[in-house]
């Protein structure tokens, strides 16, 4: 009991010290950007700020300045956690200042009703999205063609130039109804292409499938469950239509959680990702294909370990393969 | 005779009067270290799918637009045994929505309120794609994003916007085509902003304690440094130049202009003999520079904090000897021409 209990403490232990490591080095600061951005807000507010203001804006003004330059003193003395409070404290200030001097709601609704108007934000966007499909087009090899888009973007840019905004959003309206006809002559490319891999996927999970029933009899799991798989496994490989593997591979997925069969699920996942990475990597330039090779054959014997439900040794040598492909990774 | 076999560590809690011993050895060591492991395995339970998880975001950048809508983009580990993943959106006003899966194929979703459903198909990577209108609100001239970020994010400001308050604190900050570009962390960040006011010149205000100095700080040192080299071979070559030209027409450029500034100051002063000390230190310093400067240098000339020259400044103007104005988005403090006299 003793010892489980020191080895669980350890676990523990460990598990949080790399967790907390992890997140510290992501959040690693540089104290110096707060002293830029609050001097950026001072300098904008004190622009706003004029005889006019009220004592009030200008005496919360005088106390934002005062925690700017407390937060400049503080990192001068390298004293982080009080750099960090005098900037949240000036901004804070800053943000009321900012509300008090802004003008009354009545003019700031017909501002944003003129900022509405002009469209530049919109064909930004959209322009942004047409690329995303042109990469996916090219990807697909489709003959669609993008050139009339090209010109109307260029239309909508000389419009919006010119302040001829409702011109210019005429001109979005037709880019919108064509974009909808391309993203539907392109999805159509794609759902062809979507159930190949969905019945390549299909197929790598009846291989894991096998491994799991495999490992179930060993396990001297009911036979009315083994039975279950079986039948699910048979489903799945007469499923000829995407949903339907899904819907296959769901009821397969359902059974693992009721009959607590998914152990091995996650080493399973781990050997696909390296997989993929192998993959990727054999498709660089500079990679080393004996080292490729070998990472292959290793991919076989950790599958070979999971099949006869040794899945310690699969652990380990994943674990291996994963350092290995970094530094082949790292060295192309 | 029925001897009884009694192992010896029973026989010692045994006692003759009957009473029943319960053994405390241990009990203590029992008592604090079972529930200390329930707990432990309880957060190891909760944390290590965390830390190992498939489903989690790699990157998530945003980019903010000036009519308040915002592009996000991220890329997603997710697990490539599941057919399909279902993703949490930052809002049900959800435009142009593109999943890609780790190969560059288009991925099958569907979006209903909130969440996508991703057809994945083994991807183990996917990257998603989409505006949305629900992280901007504004109140005034005051346009506020606000996001719980379940991970590290990167934000890019829009154009001509300047941060007025935010509650979080940034690890990072870089200037990308004049937009700001800030990386924020997990957990909940609001941030205020202005958009097209007259932007601030990005300074970098003097720090002194950092470690190193950095690369960009070091290139502007050397480019100040040979600005400086040509500046000051261009006054002496000009120096060389004007020593040589004949008297009277340094005369004619010189002095005039001297004579000029500084009967200006004595007729300032004359006229508003209740000036200040210190105010008329700045008039005469303003008056040395030609008759105008930026309030950023009479800062520096005198070290004084902002407030207090800016207000030396509007007891100037009250007092009706200088105007100003705006030069390259600073205050120019310029001496008047005509000091009218006090009545």
């Amino acid at each position: 009991m003793k010892t489980v209990a020191t080895f669980a403490l350890l676990i523990l232990v460990v598990s949080m010290i790399f967790g907390s490591m992890t997140n510290n080095v992501s959040a690693q600061d540089d104290p110096t950007i707060l002293l830029k951005i609050a001097k950026r807000a001072e300098e904008q507010i004190h622009n706003q700020i004029s005889d006019d203001s009220s004592d009030k804006v200008k005496r919360l003004f005088e106390e934002g300045v005062q925690k700017v330059s407390a937060l400049e003193n503080a990192l001068e003395n390298n004293d982080i956690s009080s750099a960090k409070e005098y900037f949240l404290s000036a901004m804070k200030i800053f943000t009321e200042l900012s509300r008090e001097s802004s003008p009354t709601t009545q003019v700031e609704t017909n501002t944003i009703r003129n900022d509405v108007k002009d469209p530049s934000n919109d064909l930004q966007r959209l322009q942004v999205y047409v690329t995303s499909l042109k990469t996916i087009a090219k990807k697909y090899n489709t003959p669609i063609d993008f050139s009339e888009l090209a010109e109307l973007f260029s239309k909508t840019r000389q419009e919006i130039n010119d302040n001829q905004f409702a011109l210019a959003l005429e001109t979005l309206f037709k880019i919108k109804e064509k974009i909808v006809e391309l993203n539907k002559e392109l999805r159509e490319e794609a759902s062809k292409q979507e159930f190949q891999r969905a019945k390549e996927y299909a197929q790598q999970y009846l291989e894991q499938l096998d491994r799991l029933i495999e490992n179930a009899k060993k396990q001297d799991v009911a036979d009315e469950i083994i039975a279950q798989l079986e039948s699910a496994k048979e489903n799945l490989s007469l499923a000829d239509d995407k949903n339907e593997i899904i819907e296959q591979i769901r009821k397969i997925i359902s059974i693992k959680d009721q009959f607590e069969l998914t152990k091995n699920d996650r080493l399973e996942s781990r050997v696909l990702q390296l997989e993929k990475t192998i993959s990727i990597l054999s498709q660089i330039d500079g990679a080393n294909l004996d080292d490729l090779k070998d990472a292959r054959n290793i991919i076989q014997i950790i599958k070979r370990h999971l099949y006869n439900g040794e899945f310690e040794t699969a652990n380990d040598l994943l674990r291996d393969l994963a350092k290995q492909l970094e530094e082949i990774k790292n060295s192309s | 005779m029925n001897p009884e076999i009694v192992p010896i560590h029973r026989k010692e809690i045994l006692r003759e009067d009957g009473i029943l011993f319960v053994r405390t050895e241990g009990i203590l060591e029992i008592m604090i270290k079972i529930p200390l492991l329930v707990a432990s395995l309880i957060i190891i339970a909760f944390t290590m799918p965390v830390q190992t998880s498939f489903s989690s975001t790699r990157t998530l950048d945003l980019t903010l637009y000036s009519d308040g809508s915002v592009h996000i983009s991220s890329k997603l580990d997710v697990d490539p045994l599941d057919p399909d993943f279902e993703l949490d959106l930052f809002g049900p006003s959800v435009d142009n929505f593109v999943a890609i899966g780790e190969n560059g194929f288009l991925l099958s979703s569907e979006i209903i309120g909130d969440r996508a459903t991703i057809d994945t198909f083994g991807s183990s990577t996917i990257t998603i794609n989409y505006d949305i209108q629900d992280l901007i609100s504004k109140d005034g001239r005051v346009w506020t994003f606000s996001l719980d970020s379940p991970t590290y994010y990167s934000l890019l400001m829009p154009l001509n916007s300047i941060i007025v308050g935010m509650n979080a604190l940034p690890s990072n900050m870089d200037i990308i085509n004049e937009q700001t570009k800030l990386e924020l962390g997990v957990g909940y960040s609001e941030i205020n902003y202005i958009i097209g006011t007259t932007n601030p010149p990005v300074t970098n205000p003097p720090v002194t304690n950092s470690g190193q100095p950095s690369i960009d700080i070091l290139i502007f040192a050397l480019i100040g440094v040979s600005i400086a080299t040509v500046v000051i071979v261009i006054i002496m070559t000009k120096r060389k130049q004007t020593k040589s030209l004949p008297v009277i027409q340094t005369e004619n450029i010189f002095e005039p202009e001297t004579n000029v500034v500084s009967n200006d100051v004595e007729t300032i002063f004359n006229l508003r003999p209740d000036m200040r000390d210190d105010d008329k230190q700045i008039v005469k310093f303003i008056s040395e520079n030609g008759g105008e400067v930026l309030e950023s240098d009479l800062r520096k000339k005198f070290l004084q904090p902002r407030t207090t020259m800016w207000r030396a400044v509007k007891r100037l103007e009250r007092l009706g000897v200088v105007e100003t104005s705006k030069k390259d988005l600073q205050n120019l403090v310029r001496l008047k021409k005509d000091v009218e006299k006090e009545e």
